[in-house]
């Protein structure tokens, strides 16, 4: 005879919700987390440069400082968990190499707000500070790429496929954007093509298409 | 694809996770196969077999 599915009926109707909120906080907390990183950068830079730290940058700083401790203990404190479900080995060791992920965007945000334009410059095109760029540089070329492999090789094939589904579309949302965009610019209606932009937007489509295979 | 994958795992009084964990995959794997959205790839169906004591066919079954 059939077992009462209690636990497992409370984990499934809660599983959505969970979700949910944790793309939300996620999201929304990681972005403040990697702004605020890359301010509190951008205005030491600025207190470094004018030669001389008043009163006002020093509470200016603390007051970031301790936003950022904030955003990063509430992320923490209403991150929703599930009740202690038991997760395989392997799926275990890819979330975390997911985490780390996750934390190399703080030392990426921080160089990024090392550059000379200041808080705003995490998306700027300007010219960068040739040191901050090869350590940037370095850190996306060497330990993200890394770090992505080995995700790869322990992420199960239900979240192999979702991620190549969402590659698939988002390339082929590439070569539809990049050339639209390009000849627009070339018809004088849009300004020239911002690399970073159309990354972020490719970026967004593999997102969505990810999410929605591997959650919806 | 439909299977009995929800039935069987019921009848052992195993959660998603529980399964998922035997099967060293996601809950959202389990999820996935058994509501229809993920076909598993042969190895898997063959783990899944394996573990139900069961063969491919007698857990999956084509729609057509």
């Amino acid at each position: 005879m059939t077992k009462p599915d209690q636990p497992l009926r409370e984990t499934e109707q809660s599983a959505g919700a969970v979700i949910i909120k944790r793309a939300a906080i996620g999201v929304g907390g990681g972005t403040v987390l990697i702004f605020l990183t890359g301010m509190i950068a951008g205005y030491s830079t600025g207190a470094i440069d004018r030669a001389g730290t008043s009163a006002v940058d020093v509470a200016m700083l603390s007051g970031m400082i301790m936003a950022l401790l904030a955003v990063g203990y509430a992320i923490w404190r209403f991150w929703p968990r599930l009740s202690a479900e038991p997760v395989a080995p392997r799926i275990k060791s890819a979330r975390i190499i997911m985490i780390l992920m996750g934390i190399m965007g703080v030392p990426l945000g921080v160089l990024l707000g090392l550059s000379d334009d200041g808080p705003a410059s995490i998306f700027s095109n300007g010219p960068a500070n040739p040191v901050v760029a090869i350590v940037a540089i370095g850190l996306w070329l060497i330990p993200v790429p890394a770090l992505t492999w080995l995700w790869w090789q322990r992420v199960d094939e239900h979240e192999a496929t979702a991620y190549r589904d969402g590659a698939f579309i988002a390339v082929h949302g590439y070569m539809f954007i990049a050339p639209a965009w390009w000849m627009a610019t070339r018809a004088g209606w849009l300004p020239q093509q911002d690399p970073i932009i159309v990354l972020l937007v490719i970026s967004v489509i593999w997102t969505i298409v990810w999410f929605a295979k591997r959650y919806l | 694809m439909k299977n009995r994958l929800k039935v069987l795992r019921a009848e052992r009084d195993w959660s998603q996770a529980d399964l998922a964990l035997r099967l060293d995959v996601s809950r959202q794997a389990v999820n996935a196969i058994e509501t229809g959205k993920h076909d598993p790839s042969l190895p898997l169906a063959f783990r899944i077999a394996r573990l139900f004591d069961m063969s491919i066919e007698e857990i999956f079954h084509d729609e057509a």
